[in-house]
This record gives C-alpha cells, structure tokens and sequence, in this order.
C-alpha cells in the first residue's frame, strides 16, 4: 500500500461541554488502565483510554447504523461505568490496599461529574433508538401479545449469529470464550438494572417482577445466586471471574445491551418501555441458553461447567411465562392503551438491540479467526489519507479501540502484540507486518519490544474490508 | 392469535389483505399503514395529491378532499424497526396476503397546482 505523509495528532473535537466532562471524567487515575491486558481485581478500576476520547463529536450521537462505531464504544465505556457507580461494587478479598480507589469512584469528585452528563450522555448513546423505531396503529392489549409473540417465536427459531459464528470458528474455544465474556459484563452484575424498578407501588405486577428478582438471587443463599454460577463457569474454562476482568475485550453492542436496561430503569418515565424490554429479555434467554449450551457442549463435552446455563434454560421458561402474563399484558389490561406504545417500543427496542450484541460478537469472532487472511487484505488495501503514528513501550496503558472506518495496521519499528480477544495468544507483528482492521473491530496493541511504532492508514472508503 | 407479517419497507409500501389495499403514508417523517380508500366512494387514497396546507388528500376519482387525520384512524397497528415493519392484520384476516411495490403520490410534496374543489371528508 501507499503511505502518505503522517499526521501526529488524532482530531480534537472535544470542545463542547459534554465533551469537556467527559474527558475530566476519564482523566481519573482509575480509568487510565495499566500494562496488563486484563484488570486486575479491583472493581473501580476500568480503562476508558482517555487519549482517544478527544476524537469523538459528542454533539453528533450516533445513527441507527453506528452502533459499532468508536464514539458509541467510547460512550458506552462511560454510559457503563456511570450505572455501575450507581451500584455497590466491592471486591472480594477484602478492601485492603484498594480504600482510597473505592473512595475515589464513588467520591463526590468523579459523582459530580457523572451527574453533570448522565443524562446528555444517555441521549448521546441512545438517540438512534427515536429514529430506529416506531409505534403506530391501535393499541389493544391483543395487538401487543400479537407482535410480542411473533417476535419471540421469531428469536426462538434461531440460530443465534454470535453462537453461529462460535461454531463456525477455526479456533472454537476461543471463539466461546470471547462469547463468554460478552456475556460476562452482565452475568457477573446480573439484575443489578432490574433492581431498580423494584422499589414503589405498583400491585401485583411489582411482585411479579420480585419473583424473578428472587430467582436471579439465588433465594438468598449465595451459592445459588447466577452472579455466582456465572463465575464458577468462566472459572471452568480458566477464565478470571471478576468484576471486570476483561473489561477491555467488551465490546459496543454487548456494552450498549446491557447499558440499555440501566437506562430505561434509572427512569421511571421509561417504566414501561422497560417492563416490555426485560419481557422479550425473559422470552428468548430460554431458547438462547439452550442453544449455548448445545454449542459449548459440542467443543468442550464436560469439560465446562454449564450449571448458569441450564438454570437460566430452565427458570427463563418460568420468567418468560410471569413477564408476559404477570407483568407486560397484566400492564397492559390494568393501565390501558396510553401505556400499550411503550410497551410495545420497549419489546421492539430490547430486540433491535439484542442484535447488536450478536451481530457485534459475531463480527469479532469472525475477524479474530480469520487474522492471516487479514494480513493479506492490508496488502491490497489503498490508504485514503495520512497515517496516524504511534509509539508504545511495554510498560504503557494497555487499552482497546475500534475506528468508524477499516484501518491498515502497521508495524514501523520494533515488533508488538495484536490483541483481538481476552484469551489465547496475541497475533505477534513485526517491522513491516501490516494487517486490516475492519470499521467497527475492537483490537489493542502492545509493544513486545522496549519502542514499537506503528502506523494506522484510514483505507478508502471504496476499498473496504473484505468480510471476515 | 392474530396475524402477523412483515414487511421490508425499503422494498414495500403495500399491503393486500383479500381485496383490502393498505398502502405507507409518511406521516410528518414516521411510516403509518393506512386503508387505500377513499370514504366518499373508494377511490386510490395512494394516488391522492396534498393540498398545499399539506393536511389533506385530495382524492383523484372526484377530488373529496380527506383529512390525513382521518385517513391515520384507518391504519393498522405497525412496529417499525429500521427498515422492517411487523403489522398485526384485522381480526379474522384470514384472506390472501402480498406485500407489494407501488407508486404513491400521497408522500409528495403538496400540489401547487392544486384547485379547491371537490367535497370535504374528515
């Protein structure tokens, strides 16, 4: 390919006040990473790669079709850590040695910040939903289990792409253990959204939710909750399984999946939206788990423990039933057609977005697998302008990024390691190894010798990336 | 159970459900399904022009000007996501259904060489 003059600095367009919070935000010391490419076990401590967060327009939130993009990745980071600062997080060895971070991420400092931009953020990260759904037409009580059940027979009829993708992979283990993770962000904090809408008044459609909220707790005894069994099956596969260890490997569709249900309880004027999205959450986690667990046992026979699954493939049958019966059409009878829109939006929403995830995760998977086919493309890519350099040595931050457009990634001086997923070997580069990032692909880059260089060539827009 | 089909809104904007036409009016930027038919005597409410005021159609058999609020009251119920659309059909739809292309001048722009003549309908 042609390299062009370079350029050194990444566009600064972080002038705006959102913009401006958010980078004073991210400038914590919490959130500037370390060498380590997982998180150590230290809950507040999460990289939100500060450096890249100047690039984004926080006054153009993304469309329908950018979800995948580098400012929704990097407004869902924050979106996510916003929420969870909303929830007690301790680690559990103990807080010894990690005091002053815990007084940090929930000190008034970083919660004056966050109170300043929840809100523009949320419409910053969210908007795409006005403009990528809508309601119209009679709403009756039957018109909303009409489109509800069609859309969950829909779901239940699978394949589930991201699943689809694991089986299809060269290296399967791996492929599911980057699924694993994606479901790691929500199955280590499970409910923690949901508990939200437990407190008020709303008759029996609030005990029926706080009987799924019981079941996701595991009837108070801990062993049972599924924060638990989530983590004694990453613990199967030799995974790390805290709060969160592979931070850096979520990736924008999962992060916006699981940000959404935190966005629609953190207000109460989306309470409907929201009991229609955890309805088709309920509805199609059943069949998925089922589906998972067929998968996972095809590559790892017994060798995984898949308790969180088949729980969940089990009590989602129950959860599926309560929602829709107990909670979205007994909301619907008892509060009338004004309600039955949100509702609706809530269901249509929650399945918009459950695409994301699998679509996101897919797409990585593929892309991961296929990392020599990528060397070749870089090859027959042509650079649509000046490259960005960097340099690294082995001892900076470690952090993750995906672009809004394919990028060619290469090695100038010394050699690195190309980090695609949480687990098996990196891809190791050396001077003068390129390789084609796809728009959208999340990826980190370590130095493997005391000064790597590296250069990213944006590549022209009519040659893009091959699919994986 | 009611009926439920989708359509691809970037390839359709018609529905026949047996000899009933539902046709998408874009409706101040947001996609409604509503009846093809005129009330005065059925006439192609999709081949209609806007007044200029753009809050009516006017229809083309003998130009019955119909209020787009009226014609709205006739719409199916529709979830849109992107370009897909889920329609729940009327109870005991049970008739053929196609889902097809067709041209619709109600979307355009009002006429400006529209004449007011013609009855008022809703």
């Amino acid at each position: 390919m042609t390299v062009q003059p370079q350029e050194s600095s990444a566009g600064s367009a972080a002038g705006d006040t959102l913009g401006r919070r958010l980078l004073a935000f991210a400038g914590s010391p919490l959130f500037r990473g370390d060498a380590q490419v997982l998180h150590d076990r230290n809950p507040y401590r999460r990289m939100l790669v500060p450096e890249s967060l100047a690039e984004p327009d926080f006054d153009r939130p993304p469309g329908p079709g950018e979800w995948s993009s580098h400012r929704s990745l990097a407004a869902h980071r924050l979106l996510g850590t916003f929420y969870e600062s909303e929830t007690v997080l301790l680690p559990e060895q103990g807080l010894a040695g990690l005091y002053e971070d815990f007084s940090a991420f929930y000190g008034q400092e970083l919660k004056d910040l966050r109170e300043g931009s929840v809100s523009a953020l949320e419409r910053f990260a969210f908007a795409c939903l006005d403009d990528a759904v809508d309601v119209t037409g009679a709403a009756t009580p039957e018109v909303l289990d009409a489109f509800f059940q069609h859309m969950v027979a829909e779901a239940a009829a699978g394949p589930s792409p991201a699943l689809a993708a694991v089986a299809a992979a060269g290296d399967r283990a791996r492929a599911a253990d980057l699924y694993l993770v994606q479901l790691a962000l929500d199955g280590l904090t499970e409910a923690s959204a949901m508990s939200r809408n437990l407190a008020g008044a709303y008759g029996p459609e609030q005990s029926a939710l706080f009987k799924i909220f019981i079941d996701e707790f595991g009837y108070g005894v801990y062993d049972a909750k599924h924060t638990t069994i989530f983590a004694k099956m990453l613990r199967s596969r030799g995974m790390a399984d805290h709060v969160h260890a592979y931070w850096n490997f979520y990736l924008a569709g999962p992060l916006a999946t699981n940000n959404y249900y935190y966005y629609l309880s953190r207000d109460h004027a989306k309470f409907f939206r929201y009991a229609g999205a955890v309805t088709y959450a309920e509805a199609v986690f059943a069949p998925a788990f089922v589906e998972m667990v067929a998968v996972f046992r095809d590559i790892f026979g017994d060798a995984v423990d898949l308790h969180y699954c088949d729980e969940h493939a089990h009590i989602d049958e129950h959860h599926g039933r309560i929602t829709r019966e107990q909670v979205l059409l007994a909301l619907a009878e008892r509060h009338g057609p004004r309600v039955v829109p949100e509702l609706l939006r809530g269901v249509a929403e929650a399945r918009l977005i459950g695409g994301w995830f699998e679509a996101d995760t897919a797409e990585q998977i593929r892309w991961s697998d296929t990392l020599p086919r990528h060397r070749e493309l870089a090859g027959a890519a042509t650079a649509a302008g000046p490259p960005r350099r960097s340099v690294r040595t082995p001892d900076d931050p470690f952090g993750t990024r995906c672009h809004d457009g394919a990028m060619v990634l290469e090695i100038e001086r010394g050699e690195a390691e190309l980090f695609t997923t949480p687990t098996g070997p990196p891809e190791r580069m050396a001077r003068g190894d390129a390789l084609l990032i796809p728009a959208g692909r999340l990826y980190g880059v370590r130095a493997a010798t005391p000064e790597t260089a590296f250069l990213l060539h944006p590549v022209s827009p009519d040659r893009p990336a091959a699919p994986a | 159970m009611a009926r439920v089909i989708v359509m691809d809104l970037s390839r359709h904007n018609t529905v026949m459900v047996g000899h009933d036409r539902y046709f998408v009016l874009d409706t101040g930027g947001r996609a409604e399904l509503v009846r093809d038919h005129c009330p005065h005597r059925g006439g192609p409410l999709s081949l209609a022009r806007r007044t200029p005021d753009g809050r009516r159609l006017s229809c083309p058999w003998h130009g019955t000007k119909v209020g787009v609020a009226a014609v709205r009251r006739s719409r199916l119920p529709m979830v849109r996501s992107g370009d897909e659309a889920l329609v729940v059909l009327p109870d005991g739809a049970d008739a053929p259904v196609s889902v097809t292309h067709r041209e619709i001048l109600a979307n355009l722009p009002p006429d400006p060489t529209h004449h007011d003549e013609g009855a008022e309908h809703g």
